[in-house]
């Protein structure tokens, strides 16, 4: 792990938003991704994976908006995937008894697959 | 009166404390100082302090009479106790004034022997004092009797003129001082409290342990006007400097690197190095060096001065053996295992009731055992362990702590300090990270350590609430684990307030933050809070286990 600077990128495939956090998730990233995620739902954006692959470290704080994230979609009736998290994401999600609560994928193509071409 | 100590030129690297301490008695006078608190680790130098002190005051001027008292030596009876103040109090003032220490000195002559030369030297006045004292003995008077004599030097600065500086040596025993039984009257202390606010009479105070002098200086009467200052460790070089000037004066030579070695182990503690200096010149050492460190310091801790040190400490703040005993079990059994605080368990584990076991956390907390964090005193308690519990020979014990010796050196100590800021976690993260590189840590068991730390640190910068926004950090390695403390100033936390709440209901209850404990938890193999002084450590340790052609892995 070599914790950068942060950044957050998206793109939108379809009806489908990607989002690529970069870098270390903390509390001034996590309130990045809260916003560009809500940024695509008032869009009309109701599915959307997050893409861990240039993600370095992702501490408590972060993990409390990515919950936010799942729940504000989940209330607009959307649905969140993750995908490319390393095994350090995992065993922190594993270790805090959240995977069930995320869908989780092992790339973006398995992600984009699972949520059907678009179909919620 | 302490005119010996060491000679001046072995009291090395107190310049500074030394020389404002030898302009109180002026500052305080005008109002620009307080009474000062001594505080300092066991060994750390403050009696030395006093009695270079207290030497420097006696023979360098008229103007400052000096007056030490050691309450390790003090009858704690408050009869007994008002007597010996007044009467060592009175016979170092003449000796001062005459320039005669062995007046001081001399136990043996009572104080109405000394009425011809008090009168001579016009000191009218500490015969009526004397008088006073006795009225009040006589009439009964404890309270009288008491403060009286704790008042006598301030009546001294105001009717001789001249300031009074007094030095009270091992001053948390006065906290036991009694009328007819021990226990009996713990506010007795605070009768100084009119003699530490005479601005003639300036006090410096001092003790072991910290906790017992906080203790007592936690009531307001004796806390008003008094500052705190601290005697810390002798640094590197200054260490280095007093070992080998002591071993020079035995005619033993010595390798600069083993005196900086020793001095690191001991953590320029300068009792320890005097020890130290003192057992190699038992030994006959012809020089010292290297390979001499590891016998020297182990057979100090286990046999020589050291150990008699630690030992009279233990016998007199435990004075039943049975207790001593468990003791000396407790504080082993948190050297093995670090963090096994709860009271079942401990009980369990020690074989004691729960009465006993709570007589015994008190014991060490009162004889501020608990938070030494001393590693030479660590050392110490294992080679008593291995003494007086698993009876175990001189031979075996002394081959013991070599082994651990050598162990223990191979350790390296990184340490650094870190801004409260944004993502200045990731320094230290980046920090840990390379040293776990250079110890091969295997990347998942190295990521799951960083995230710890990240999370400790985040933890102490949102909660700290200090407005001195640093985080100090220490890390140990060594070929079984790596240790991480993490200090932070402010508020205090323990772990037992911290509740862990099921997923579910945190998230039913709308709850996204307080996971960063709970992975702190699962992540490392131990982890302590501990508070110590005005800061809260956080302890993080890892198990590793070594692999020298490969990785390493738990």
């Amino acid at each position: 792990m070599s914790p950068s600077s942060f950044q957050v990128t998206s793109r939108l495939i379809d009806d489908v938003a990607i989002i690529y956090p970069r870098g270390y998730l903390n509390n001034l990233s996590g309130e990045n991704i809260v916003s560009e995620c809500a940024r695509h739902a008032q869009a009309g954006v109701r599915k959307i994976i997050v893409n861990f692959r240039d993600t370095d470290l992702i501490n408590s704080i972060g993990i409390s908006f990515l919950l936010t994230v799942m729940e504000d979609l989940r209330d607009a009736g959307g649905t969140l995937c993750f995908s490319g998290m390393k095994k350090a994401h995992l065993d922190t999600f594993e270790m805090l008894g959240l995977t069930k609560y995320f869908l989780l994928f092992t790339d973006e193509d398995a992600a984009l697959r699972a949520l059907g071409g678009g179909q919620v | 009166m302490p005119l010996g100590g060491i000679p001046e030129k072995e009291f090395v690297n107190r310049e500074e404390e030394l020389c404002f301490l030898r302009r109180l008695a002026g500052l305080r006078r005008d109002g620009l100082a307080a009474n000062v608190l001594l505080l300092g680790g066991r060994g750390s130098g403050k009696t030395e302090l006093l009695k270079q002190l207290c030497r420097e005051v006696f023979w360098e001027g008229r103007e400052v009479v000096p007056f030490y008292y050691s309450f390790r030596t003090a009858a704690l009876k408050s009869a007994t106790f008002a007597k010996d103040y007044f009467t060592r109090f009175v016979k170092q003032y003449i000796a001062f004034v005459k320039k005669e220490p062995l007046l001081a000195d001399d136990a043996g002559t009572p104080l109405r022997r000394l009425a011809p030369l008090l009168s001579s030297e016009g000191l009218q006045w500490l015969i009526d004092a004397a008088d006073e004292l006795e009225e009040h003995t006589d009439g009964g008077d404890l309270y009288g009797q008491v403060l009286s004599a704790i008042s006598a030097p301030a009546a001294a600065a105001k009717r001789g003129g001249r300031p009074v500086l007094v030095m009270l040596d091992d001053f948390s025993a006065s906290g036991r001082l009694y009328e007819a039984r021990q226990g009996d009257s713990p506010g007795l202390v605070s009768l100084f409290e009119e003699s530490m606010n005479n601005r003639l009479c300036p006090h410096i105070i001092t003790g072991s342990p910290a906790a017992g002098l906080e203790a007592i200086f936690s009531d307001p009467a004796l806390r008003r006007e008094t500052e705190r200052m601290r005697l810390l460790p002798l640094p590197e070089d200054a260490a280095c400097d007093y070992f080998t000037g002591l071993l020079r004066k035995m005619q033993i030579p010595c390798e600069r690197r083993a005196a900086l070695l020793l001095a690191g182990r001991v953590r320029g503690n300068p009792l320890y190095l005097r020890n130290m200096a003192k057992a190699a010149s038992k030994m006959k050492k012809k020089v010292f060096g290297e390979d001499d460190i590891s016998e020297c310091y182990c057979s100090d801790i286990a046999f020589g001065e050291t150990a008699f040190y630690w030992t009279s400490v233990l016998a007199e703040g435990i004075p039943s053996r049975g207790l001593a005993r468990t003791v000396l079990k407790l504080l082993m059994l948190r050297l093995d295992k670090p963090g096994m605080e709860n009271a079942e368990r401990l009980s369990r584990v020690l074989g004691v009731r729960d009465a006993d076991l709570g007589t015994t956390l008190d014991l060490i907390e009162a004889n501020g055992l608990g938070l030494c964090d001393d590693p030479v005193f660590d050392d110490f308690v294992r080679a008593l362990f291995m003494k007086q519990i698993e009876g175990r020979s001189d031979d075996d014990i002394r081959e013991a702590l070599g082994k651990r010796f050598g162990e223990q050196t191979d350790d390296s100590r990184f340490e650094m300090v870190i801004p409260m800021t944004d993502q200045a976690e990731l320094v230290a993260a980046r920090a840990v990270e390379q040293i776990g590189r250079n110890l091969s840590l295997d990347q998942d068991l190295l990521n799951s350590i960083q995230l710890a730390l990240v999370e400790t640190c985040i933890n102490a910068m949102e909660h700290s609430g200090s407005y001195e926004r640093k985080i100090r950090l220490s890390v140990v390695s060594s070929a079984e684990r790596l240790e991480i403390a993490i200090e932070s100033p402010g508020r205090h936390f323990s772990l037992d307030s911290l509740k862990e709440t099921p997923v579910e209901e945190k998230l039913a209850a709308g709850k996204k933050r307080g996971w960063g404990f709970t992975l702190i938890r699962k992540t490392m193999d131990d982890v302590r809070v501990e508070r110590v002084n005005d800061r809260t450590r956080v302890t993080l340790v890892k198990n590793i286990r070594l692999v020298r052609d490969g990785k390493a892995l738990k």
